[in-house]
């Protein structure tokens, strides 16, 4: 499907600068969100047909999981006086995991500042201009619907997570917001002219 | 162009996926869902049997994704995916009605794009729309599949289970539908009146 390929495609009862403009015209033709109940059709079958885990072990393993990260969070806290100290003055053996753990903990921190931070920047941004293109529209509503999903599955206190899961769906939620801000800053730039 | 092409996903979320994990599969859906639903759509003209297709898309999604190896975009397997249903139903239509995929255009009247008022002006994203849903449901498809989704005539071809040629007639008698749509502002880089024909 390259553009190579393409080019030996029979573009047939058009001239070159017609087909572009229909292929212009094509697409820029709106996009349409299906409507909200068909994501609870489908978890519905799909629950019906087995095709999720079982929340028993879900749960288990997020409970293994839990503690785990709250035993490592323990260790951070048992160890950190010594981590900050010099290994010459305490002769501190650090464990092997405990970079590990301490990267995962620290990522997921980084990855929160930075979505303060696009959140920010995304406020800072002039209003919406009242016209908008269509599919303008659509993408704007289509991310931020995307980052509401995240944000439910983040704060809803009956999903229990691992530390990989938070840290995926933040840095998924991080990607999100920085693709809205782009677009949105596009918009005021042009907007601006 | 296509809009599959543009929507990323984290590895991460889609070996979640893999297990089974209800939340990474929302947010597959939510990333994918509108892409899909407009092909559907565009495919049927009839919104609840785009929903219906939307529905058996992200079901097969769901049963087939740990077989999914990364070998293609996450977004070309699912618009594979959603094409082949959508085909699918386009196909037992016709079944039904007991007609073939090429009796289609009996069902379209000549000038159908003149006929609902539209104008000349190409960026009139409406008369498009409008010029593209009068098309019969197998030139519509192949439009689509050609211009917005990149597929070759022989990949076309495949999928609609006919010939190269068939998807090569569609196409150009669809084009010969929607040329009125179609005002070229910028006439430099063709001579005038130039007809590309590349087999």
């Amino acid at each position: 499907m390259s553009g190579d390929r393409k080019d030996e495609e029979m573009i047939c009862a058009l001239t070159a600068d017609e087909h572009r403009a229909l292929q212009r015209g094509l697409g820029q033709l709106a996009d349409t969100m299906p409507p909200r109940a068909v994501w609870h059709r489908i978890r519905e079958q799909a629950d019906a047909e087995g095709l999720f885990q079982k929340s028993g072990s879900t749960s288990r393993r997020f409970w293994f999981g839990g503690a785990g990260l709250a035993a490592a969070a323990l260790l951070v806290a048992v160890m950190l006086p010594g981590l900050i100290q010099t290994p010459e003055d305490t002769g501190i053996i650090v464990p092997q995991n405990l970079p590990t753990n301490t990267t995962e903990l620290s990522t997921l921190q980084t990855l929160m500042v930075q979505s303060r931070q696009l959140e920010s920047d995304l406020r800072s941004l002039p209003d919406e201009p009242r016209v908008m293109r269509a599919s303008t529209v659509a993408t704007i509503s289509d991310l931020e619907g995307r980052i509401a999903a995240i944000d439910y599955q983040l704060n809803d206190p009956d999903v229990k997570m691992t530390s990989d899961d938070r840290t995926l769906f933040w840095r998924e939620r991080v990607r999100l917001m920085n693709s809205l801000l782009q677009l949105r800053y596009a918009q005021a730039q042009r907007a601006a002219f | 162009m296509s809009k599959f092409a543009d929507i990323q996903i984290d590895g991460g979320i889609v070996k979640r996926a893999a297990r089974g994990d209800v939340r990474a599969h929302e947010i597959i859906y939510r990333a994918f869902a509108t892409p899909v639903y407009s092909i559907c759509l565009r495919f049927t003209k009839v919104p609840a049997h785009a929903e219906d297709l939307v529905q058996e898309t992200f079901i097969e999604v769901m049963r087939s994704i740990a077989r999914f190896r990364g070998e293609a975009s996450l977004g070309s397997w699912i618009r594979r995916i959603a094409v082949s249903k959508a085909l699918m139903f386009l196909r037992s239509a016709w079944t039904k009605r007991g007609q073939s995929l090429a009796d289609d255009w009996h069902d379209v009247t000549e000038g159908a794009v003149g006929d609902h008022g539209v104008s000349n002006h190409p960026d009139d994203a409406m008369d498009l729309d409008a010029a593209l849903a009068n098309l019969p449901d197998v030139a519509r498809a192949v439009v689509w599949l050609h211009d917005v989704e990149g597929y070759t005539h022989k990949e076309i071809a495949g999928l609609m289970g006919k010939t190269e040629s068939f998807s090569k007639s569609q196409l150009s008698r669809a084009y010969v539908r929607l040329r009125p749509m179609l005002e070229v502002t910028d006439n430099n880089s063709q001579p005038e009146g130039a007809v590309v024909r590349s087999y």
